[in-house]
């Protein structure tokens, strides 16, 4: 039996150059099954889109409505959390969800999930963080203390609240990484022990046939479970980009 | 603009970061126990694929798709609004419509009433008149009927005493055998009448 986490190594494919970054940093830009994971991910969205939003009409055709439904769900989301101005921060927060979800769906479909890559949770979490800290300083500059020091709060406790929200902000990128990383894991090596279960417990003949029915069941009940969960934290990922953002374009309408 | 340029920024860090481990790191890949996922050497790669692949995404995405997709959506709450905008004003002269027929028909159905009312009154005017006529017209005939049979009955009646006297006296004259007096007849009429 292959390991459960047999699923998430890389396997390098077409061979390309290495190129060096300014800084003197080598990265080897050849193709392996993540990189391939992402590449199909992202061509699929643009495929669905291009095709979708090619004969935009008011009354939408059948995937028009798809693209369409996919849009208004997370633009209402975001104006709900956002308020007025998500309409500049909403191409963002769209792409960064249908891109996590195609892979995470991808995930259930391939046998390679992108986002169950340290390296791709923690990318976009930082970028996403970034985006959050450079947002939040064109818009306030030296007013960003404001989110460590919330108004309303008595001074003498402010010594506590301030290094509580420190931390709390720097600790959403780790977060925002590892929760995405830990469920696609979590998730797929479920799946795979459970699946080991069965071949194991049918060699053990015919009762085990029998037994063997029990993570049969649980595989399919899982499996479902884990389209929720690819969907969810697709969702939650952008939900959150969504809070992160709102903290530093309302500044202190809030606090 | 200003997303777009914050894009690429963040690239370079992570991507930065992490080739230096990536160029650090020891090829412990062949061990089992730790997760694939920290085998840094494939950490560079997939952070700038990623970062190109998230580039393209978002510059056609902001460009070309939502554009597409808010262009239809606003167009659409646009042409919803100036419907109902429209359905609003054509009901709203629909109603104004409504009541000026009502009262048309109500200024109508005043006129109508009057004018049977003034028919009402002519007619029964007309034919109170007619009535009026024919009454008066029955009374003089009447009235020179009544006087007809009273002059009639006047000289019939004066007729009698002479017819009278002349049937007592031939009655005298067959049962005496002698004429009676006229003026005795007279006064034997006159007394018998």
């Amino acid at each position: 039996m292959a390991s459960p986490m047999e699923q998430f190594e890389i396997h390098k494919g077409l061979q390309l150059p290495t190129v060096e970054l300014p800084g003197g940093i080598l990265v080897d830009l050849s193709l392996n099954n993540s990189i391939m994971a992402m590449l199909i991910a992202a061509g699929l969205i643009i495929a669905f889109f291009a095709v979708a939003t090619s004969r935009a009409a008011v009354v939408p055709g059948r995937m028009q409505l798809i693209a369409e439904g996919l849009f208004s769900y997370i633009d209402d989301m975001a104006h709900g959390i956002i308020g007025h101005e998500s309409r500049k921060f909403f191409p963002y927060v769209f792409s960064i969800f249908l891109f996590v979800l195609s892979m995470n769906m991808l995930g259930m479909f391939l046998s390679f999930t992108a986002t169950s890559q340290l390296a791709v949770t923690v990318t976009l979490a930082l970028m996403t963080f970034l985006i959050v800290l450079v947002v939040g300083f064109l818009r306030n500059g030296v007013n960003m203390y404001k989110l460590f020091v919330p108004s309303g709060v008595p001074w003498y406790m402010l010594f506590l609240v301030t290094p509580i929200e420190i931390i709390s902000f720097f600790l959403r990128p780790v977060t925002l990484a590892l929760r995405l990383f830990g469920n696609m894991l979590g998730g797929h090596v479920a799946l795979k022990v459970f699946a080991g279960f069965i071949p194991s417990l049918a060699a053990l003949g015919a009762v085990g046939v029998v037994g063997a029915i029990l993570p049969l069941a649980g595989v399919v009940a899982l499996t479902s479970l884990e389209f929720l969960v690819a969907f969810l934290q697709a969702f939650v990922f952008a939900v959150l980009t969504c809070v992160y953002l709102n903290d530093v374009v309302n500044l202190g309408d809030h606090h | 603009m200003a997303a777009e340029d914050t894009l690429t920024a963040p690239g370079a860090a992570p991507a930065a970061l992490e080739g230096a481990h990536a160029g650090t790191a020891p090829a412990d890949n062949g061990g089992g126990g730790g997760l694939p996922q920290f085998e840094l050497q494939y950490w560079g790669g997939q952070i700038v694929w990623l970062l190109l692949i998230f580039i393209v995404l978002y510059t056609l995405m902001s460009r070309v798709f939502i554009p597409r997709l808010r262009r239809v959506k606003d167009t659409r709450a646009e042409t919803i609004a100036s419907a109902v905008a429209e359905a609003r004003r054509v009901q709203d002269e629909a109603d104004a419509q409504a009541t000026s027929a009502r009262a048309e028909i109500e200024q109508a159905r005043t006129r109508a009433r009057t004018v049977a009312a003034e028919a009402k009154a002519r007619a029964n005017a007309e034919f109170a008149a007619r009535q009026a006529e024919a009454d008066a017209r029955i009374a003089d005939e009447l009235a020179a009927a009544e006087t007809r049979i009273r002059s009639l009955r006047d000289t019939a009646m004066a007729s009698v005493g002479d017819i009278a006297v002349d049937t007592a006296g031939a009655m005298v004259e067959r049962l005496t055998g002698t004429a009676a007096s006229a003026a005795d007849l007279r006064a034997a009429a006159k007394g018998a009448a």
